[in-house]
């Protein structure tokens, strides 16, 4: 059926097809072992998760995870709020130049949309001044709390639960997103914004 | 008796292949452009006309539209007629017989042209069914179908009239092609039309992620790689004029990889809603497919063996020896994406983009290069026309697609690590979604072209494509200088005057007791995965029974295996038939159970609420636009996901199974260039049932969709001006939810004026809440109710009711939720806890 080819070890097969030939080499049996040993890898990973209840489902895992997380940054705020007071953040946070930089850069980043990176929480289209969404940071009025540490929480807190927002505008916790550090830098950065707001701490 | 090839098909394929080629890569470039400079959908236009086009974009080439039309063109087009090119001209020499039927070819090579050139037009006018791979609209699927059939036809006819009783391999791989293709695309496509351009899949939620994934990861398993491998086994050995390495080889990895490739779908689904048990199915097969795989890689790798020095002198077998390399490279590389851990950190980033790339560019582009280096010269009597210039192609595309790949690999790894890192103290993510897209793109706030982003990851992906095209211009314009003023080549061969005929007894052969013990095996085996404890011991029992009796009857009529199999390779049918229970066992077995199972009474606590009339015209228009190419609906059950888009205070707020379950079609997405929506929708507010506020109000999506910048710097998503100008189409809403009835959502009944009545209330009231905040710089002259009432007529108003949908649900709790379910390994297992 089949004879050796000069030049090969293996057999060439007699037939061809327009003109092609093939060689009936052995299988690499390093190749052959990775097709063995992805099957039963298959076999034992199947086993072992639905045969067993060693394992956690995906689920499981993940809320353990989040809700660890949520218990750490609960004690981080408590932390920080523990060193943090309304004449702390007006005398040293907000005059301190790093840190006001770095709570603007953050404005910069997701707070410009709905407040303006003049804090007038308007925009110009065509020749005139257009409101969005957010409420102005400079205009003296604070609607959910005038102290410096009433800002800290709204931003840390969003909109409360009570309230309808702001033409139907809720602000999102952002404490979700930044660290109780970040959040008291922005409060620093909106302070040093209105120098006359806050004379009284 | 002589007889003459027709060489006419493979040669008008070839011409097709090179044209659609061009334009596939074309619009990739331009598609890829669009995502370090959003000016590339259109706004440059006002520059380059010296103002006399104003806009902020053109809605015909945004990415959503493009993108569908890239990944088709280069699909169904580029390697499409490529692949048909080379089948023509193999099957016929393989077969010692001219292709059955003239006409049948002559429908297939135009009918197939008219498809691509619908899908060209349709696509950009935003006519989509959102599926990836699968966007084209219900007649033009129906009309690829019947080309599809005509192919079929025309090949198995072929195979019926041979003068060669044994099929060679790339016959088998065609075989493989032809029958999978066709199931994988009518079952994808089954879907209730609503008009002549719009329907809905039957398909939704979970399950239509499933069967779409099933498709859409065997669309290339079946059409770029069964194909091309089928080729490689002809020209390859053609062109180096040496025996293929291992013909016991090839019989192995054919039918691994023809058999595993089906059931790793679910590996595009890794870590979301998806149950455990498919996810399990996706990642283990696709790690039991890296040998196959690389069967393919080694039997086309070693018959180059002792021929190297072919590499230095022959363009053609250079193109082959790095197409089949980079098919090596991406099939390691899939296997080790399908890992759950590595998925985590690549899904929905560009790694999967630089993978399939290297797939393509590589494998596809590099082998059709050689191909047509070597079939030009002989379907017409010429020779090349310049050798240099085919390896100037080869270098070219060579460093195009490492620039490519390598700028995606590391874009995807870079993006998915910032994502995942946590800030100092580790109570929260370090960075802004935005921000991970800046530091690939290089962009500042947007606004304005910087510096940087040429220079930057994504930048490098366009050069790279920009250098793969020119490599392929080089080609095209070598072929045209080839076949110019050549004539024709005619190719004869002396066949006998009988040809040769299938030797088995078929009747007999399908009633063997073997193929019935093979049967009993595969049922008992498959049944001891998904039964309950004990009872899938017993399966287990009857499988090793059922081996034995397989093992006794095999040797009570046959001699040898290999006797079997050469029989078999004289007997298309037989061949034909085992091949198709091959492919079709993975998607039976993955798909009927989620059937059957994972309909209503799997929903992890929580159903999807309906949307109103609506909010589902808005939906119609967030598919119509690709929202879906850029933006996932999927929350996966890992930490930074829940962390970054979950609700602040909800531990298990990842996506519920029933949060989509009435999608139809799903949109859970594939690619994050934005972040996830699944819970970017709200209540309803107290003052109006009809006005719901999400995570943000409407002014906010109102000012996003005019211009994404000023809510969002540094995001590269186009504006959509156009939104605001065009209407809602009021009077299409009642048959839309008549053909959603129809695919099983439960919407109450409702007459047709009720239906768009309670839309334009809805379109109303919304508008209303931006009457005095809104701006809209088309049309100034408009404000208060005037204002309310025409933005209540247009598509932004719909469009902003879905998005603040997104993600309603009500909790729900079956009462036998946990009790395990047969077929489900997962409840099993919970009720077992």
């Amino acid at each position: 059926m089949s004879k050796k080819h000069p030049e090969e070890e293996a057999p060439l097969r007699e037939h061809s097809y327009d003109g092609i030939q093939e060689y009936d080499h052995k299988l690499p049996n390093w190749w052959l072992y990775t097709l063995y040993g992805a099957i039963v890898y298959f076999v034992v990973d199947w086993g072992l998760y639905y045969k067993t209840d060693w394992f956690d489902t995906d689920q499981e895992k993940v809320v353990a995870e989040i809700e660890a997380i949520a218990a750490k940054r609960d004690k981080a705020l408590a932390d920080t709020l523990a060193t943090l007071d309304d004449k702390s953040l007006v005398h040293t946070w907000a005059t301190d130049g790093a840190v006001v930089a770095r709570g603007e850069a953050i404005y910069n980043q997701v707070c410009v949309g709905c407040h303006a990176a003049d804090m007038t929480a308007t925009m110009v289209a065509g020749d005139q001044k257009i409101p969005l969404p957010g409420l102005s940071l400079v205009d003296g009025e604070w609607k959910y709390g005038a102290t410096p540490l009433d800002i800290f929480k709204i931003i840390n807190d969003g909109t409360p639960a009570e309230s309808t927002g702001h033409n139907g505008a809720r602000m999102q916790p952002w404490g979700q997103t930044y660290s109780a550090k970040q959040v008291a830098e922005l409060t620093a950065y909106i302070i040093s914004k209105n120098p006359t707001d806050f004379t009284a701490y | 008796m002589t007889i003459t090839y027709d060489n006419k098909t493979p040669r008008q394929f070839m011409i097709a292949s090179l044209i659609w080629g061009l334009v596939a890569m074309l619009v990739g470039i331009i598609a890829a452009s669009q995502l370090s400079w959003w000016q590339a959908n259109g706004k440059f236009l006002e520059t380059l006309t010296f103002g006399l086009f104003k806009g902020d974009g053109v809605e015909y080439i945004t990415f959503g539209r493009l993108r569908p039309l890239h990944t088709n063109a280069a699909i169904f087009a580029f390697v499409g007629n490529m692949m048909f090119a080379g089948i023509y001209y193999s099957t016929q020499r393989l077969c010692k017989c001219r292709t059955a039927s003239d006409l049948l070819s002559k429908i297939h090579f135009w009918g197939w042209q008219l498809i691509i050139l619908g899908a060209a037009i349709t696509l950009p006018l935003g006519l989509t069914q959102s599926k990836e791979y699968a966007e084209l609209i219900w007649p033009l699927d129906i009309a690829v179908a019947l080309i599809w059939v005509v192919f079929g036809w025309n090949f198995f006819w072929t195979l019926a009239k041979r003068n060669e009783p044994s099929l060679y391999v790339a016959l088998w791989f065609y075989i493989a092609t032809i029958i999978t293709v066709a199931m994988l695309y009518i079952v994808n496509n089954l879907q209730i039309p609503t008009s002549l351009t719009h329907s809905y899949s039957i398909f939704g939620g979970l399950q239509d992620a499933l069967v779409q994934w099933w498709y859409g990861h065997n669309a290339v398993a079946f059409f770029l790689t069964t194909p091309i491998l089928g080729i490689m086994y002809y020209f390859l050995p053609k062109a180096a004029n040496r025996p293929v390495y291992s013909y016991r080889l090839s019989i192995v990895h054919f039918w691994s990889l023809v058999f595993i490739y089906i059931w790793a779908g679910p590996h595009h689904l890794l870590n979301t809603a998806l149950p455990r048990w498919l996810q399990m199915l996706g990642m283990l097969f696709s790690l039991m497919l890296w040998a196959p795989s690389w069967g393919g890689m080694l039997n086309g790798l070693l018959t180059l063996r002792t021929g190297w020095a072919q590499l230095r002198t022959d363009p053609v077998i250079k193109f082959f020896a790095v197409g089949v390399t980079f098919y090596g490279m991406a099939t390691f590389e899939g296997p080790l994406l399908a890992i759950r851990a590595v998925n985590e950190l690549s899904h929905y980033t560009d790694w999967t983009i630089g993978h399939v790339h290297a797939g393509t560019l590589g494998w596809n582009g590099m082998m059709a290069a050689g191909m047509f280096y070597w079939m030009a010269p002989r379907l017409w009597k010429s020779k090349l026309w310049s050798e240099s210039w085919a390896n100037m192609h080869f270098w070219i595309a060579l460093v195009g697609i490492l620039l490519y790949v390598g700028s995606m690999w590391t874009a995807g790894i870079l993006q998915g690590l910032m994502l995942g890192e946590l800030n100092e103290g580790g109570t929260g993510l370090k960075y802004q979604f935005v921000q991970t897209l800046q530091a690939i793109n290089g962009d500042g706030d947007g606004n304005h072209v910087t510096i940087k982003s040429f220079f930057s990851l994504y930048a490098f992906r366009t050069y790279g494509g920009i250098l793969y095209i020119a490599g392929f211009i080089m080609c095209a314009i070598n072929i045209f200088m080839t076949v110019r003023g050549s004539e024709p080549a005619e190719d004869t061969i002396e066949v006998p005057e009988t040809p040769a005929h299938d030797t088995l007894p078929v009747k007999k052969w399908f009633g063997s007791e073997f193929l019935l013990y093979v049967f009993c095996l595969i049922f008992f085996l498959t049944l001891a995965f998904f039964l309950p404890s004990h009872a899938d011991k017993v399966a287990i029992l009857l499988t090793f029974f059922f081996t034995w009796k397989m093992v006794v009857a095999f040797k009570k009529d046959n001699k040898s295996w290999s006797h079997y199999y050469d029989q078999l390779l004289e007997n298309y049918l037989p061949f034909t038939f085992l091949t198709f229970i091959a492919v079709a066992l993975g998607g039976v077995i993955q798909i009927i159970p989620s059937i059957i199972v994972n309909k209503d009474e799997n929903i992890e606590g929580r159903l999807q609420e309906l949307y109103t009339p609506l909010e589902l015209a808005g939906r119609d228009t967030y598919i119509a636009e690709g929202c879906y190419n850029c933006h996932s609906q999927m929350i996966r059950t890992l930490k930074p996901d829940v962390m970054r888009y979950g609700r602040d205070g909800i531990a298990s707020d990842y996506s519920h199974l029933g949060e989509s379950l009435y999608d139809h079609p799903f949109q859970w997405g594939s690619k994050r260039t934005g972040p996830d929506l699944a819970r970017e929708g709200g209540p309803q507010t107290e003052a109006d049932p009809h006005v719901r506020i999400g995570k943000r109000d409407n002014l906010w999506h109102f000012n996003h969709f005019l211009n994404p910048r000023q809510t969002s710097p540094g995001s590269n998503m186009p504006a959509y001006p156009w939104l605001f100008e065009q209407k809602t189409d009021f009077k299409a809403i009642p048959g839309r939810i008549k053909a959603q009835v129809k695919v099983g959502v439960p919407f109450p009944p409702m007459d047709k004026h009720t239906i768009e009545q309670n839309a334009r209330e809805q379109a109303l009231a919304i508008a209303k809440t931006i009457e005095d905040t809104a701006y809209l710089p088309s049309r100034p002259d408009l404000s208060g109710p005037e204002l309310t009432r025409y933005l209540s007529e247009q598509k932004i108003i719909s469009l902003i009711a879905y998005i603040q949908k997104l993600g309603a649900y009500k909790e729900q709790t079956l009462e036998d939720g946990a009790k395990p379910k047969i077929l489900d390994p997962d409840t099993q297992r919970t009720a077992a806890k």
